[in-house]
């Protein structure tokens, strides 16, 4: 689905049908950005299991919360992007907290070096995944907005300008900064702090 | 299109992304194996999304597997919590679908029951409210009032009574928990949808007296609908959240009915073409019809809504008039003092 100028509309009729219980209107609303939510939640979780379950999660949070979404504030579909990323982060993160493997504690999410002899490179680079979409989880709104649109939904940074209703050149910057950062996290990783809910 | 350096330096996270329209996507590969500190730039942001993509070799690759069960999702979903608006018939399926719309915003009102609404009302006593308000045709319909019965001497006039058992209503609603409240008035609202007469036209054409108002049971079901409607706007208000309107249909029937309830009050006065735009939209003369036409007023309908359920008074109401204000005024006037809330 290209963006349009009609999107915003779209969206407040797909909301007002959503608040008042039209089950069509959820339908639509999966037919249109289920594949969107899969494939962020995949991503992030390696699991096709673990992305029907966030998934669900999603949209029977868009269901029984349609007020979560404030058409207002941005488009559905990177509401719904966002979301379903930040479910995602917080199942890897709770599965590697249940998870009896020493390595996979927050310690270790974290990217402070082991002194035994290190696990894998698969792992390692695992890890950092995590770490990178964990630091995407928390960067400010309107970064993690044109992250979404780039990134996962696929579009160019100037279809991303014009569904957020932004300039060109903050579309690019906002970007570049988001990149810049994940990298930096890389580099020097945050306090272990948990990832707020959405 | 970007040549200089800088220019594409702005790009590089675009680029590592795949995120460069039709042009762009060639300048900046021209200009990395040009520039050294550019393509150390752009090998550390793709290297970033590389791991942002999926570790190697880790589970599924990225992409793969996106395509489950449609039905398993919604299926989910629709088990959550709130319930989807009933099957009714259209008479009553305004009020249906005003009962999901309440429901989608008691999530909202965590920890804030205690907002002051509208009257003297918070969040809490405005669901009491509806309590007391829709158990008048409730009971009417054969379904069991919940709150305590009122000490209410007969012979007193609807409005008065109406009154008495809504401050009853609040007051014992009041003891109990919001969650309690919420629970009684949706309850009551299931059973109101699904007696025979939300279902079946034949049967709601019957006329029944509910406080006062001597109407086909099909009006009451949209009278409900109406104020349920109002209240969750009144809710939404308080808190910051715009209510949508109800739906092109549903708020097309409840224009009709108001401007049904409005025609007999307007008997005798100038004649005036009501026109209601929008896609709910549809006109009316009102007044003494075999005068010339003295002017034209055209409302939204949301508006004319909230005007009809005292949500705007006359005086601040968006509309246009051509013709005779005055004419136009009188209208407005009677609308608002129809005061159905």
């Amino acid at each position: 689905m290209e963006p349009t100028l009609e999107q915003p509309s779209i969206d407040v009729e797909l909301h007002r049908r959503l608040v008042y219980g039209d089950e069509s209107a959820l339908r639509e609303a999966y037919a249109a950005y289920g594949g969107l939510v899969r494939r962020v939640a995949v991503r992030v979780t390696r699991s096709p299991a673990a992305a029907e379950d966030v998934a669900q999660e999603v949209f029977a949070q868009l269901w029984s919360r349609p007020y979560g979404f404030d058409a207002r504030r941005g488009s559905l579909r990177t509401w719904l992007s966002m979301l379903a990323h930040r479910r995602a982060v917080d199942w890897v993160r709770g599965e590697a907290r249940h998870r009896k493997d020493p390595r996979a504690d927050d310690t270790v999410l974290h990217g402070i070096p082991d002194p035994r002899p290190g696990p894998d490179e698969a792992v390692v680079d695992r890890e950092r995944s995590l770490l990178l979409h964990t630091a995407l989880a928390e960067l400010p709104r309107p970064q993690r907005e044109v992250v979404h649109l780039a990134y996962f939904a696929g579009r160019t940074y100037r279809q991303a300008a014009v569904e957020l209703g932004i300039p060109e050149g903050t579309a690019k910057t906002r970007l570049r900064s988001a990149l810049r950062k994940l990298a930096e996290s890389l580099a020097d990783p945050p306090d272990p702090a948990p990832v707020r809910g959405a | 299109m970007t040549n200089d350096h800088d220019g594409v330096r702005e790009l590089l996270a675009a680029w590592a992304v795949g995120a460069l329209p039709p042009g762009d996507d060639r300048t900046v590969p021209l200009h990395l194996a040009a520039c050294e500190a550019c393509a150390a730039e752009a090998e550390r942001l793709r290297d970033t999304v590389r791991l942002l993509d999926g570790a190697r070799g880790a589970g599924a690759p990225a992409g793969a597997a996106v395509a489950g069960s449609a039905d398993g999702v919604l299926a989910s979903a629709l088990r959550a919590r709130r319930p989807r608006a009933a099957a009714v018939a259209p008479h009553a399926a305004p009020y249906a679908a005003a009962v999901a719309g309440l429901q989608a915003l008691v999530p909202e009102l965590d920890g804030r029951w205690g907002l002051p609404v509208v009257h003297d009302w918070d969040a809490h006593a405005t669901v009491a409210h509806l309590i007391a308000a829709d158990e008048h045709l409730a009971v009417r319909l054969g379904v069991d009032a919940r709150p305590p019965a009122s000490n209410i001497p007969a012979g007193t006039p609807a409005g008065d009574a109406w009154d008495r058992r809504t401050a009853d209503v609040i007051a014992h609603e009041h003891t109990r928990t919001p969650g309690e409240t919420v629970a009684t008035w949706a309850a009551q609202a299931a059973e109101l949808l699904i007696t025979p007469e939300a279902r079946d036209a034949e049967l709601a054409a019957r006329p029944a007296t509910v406080m006062g108002l001597r109407l086909p049971v099909a009006d009451h079901f949209v009278i409900r609908g109406f104020e349920a409607w109002i209240h969750t706007d009144d809710i939404g208000r308080a808190l910051g959240l715009p209510v949508p309107p109800p739906a092109d249909e549903h708020l097309r029937t409840l224009v009709r009915l108001a401007v049904r309830i409005l025609g007999p009050a307007l008997h005798g006065a100038p004649p005036v073409l009501v026109d209601i735009t929008g896609p709910a939209g549809t006109h009316w003369v009102l007044g003494d019809e075999s005068e010339p036409l003295t002017a034209e007023l055209t409302l939204d309908p949301v508006d004319f809504c909230l005007l009809v359920g005292g949500r705007h008074t006359p005086d601040e109401v968006p509309r246009i008039v051509t013709g005779d204000e005055r004419a136009a005024r009188t209208v407005l006037e009677r609308a608002a003092s129809l005061a159905w809330l």
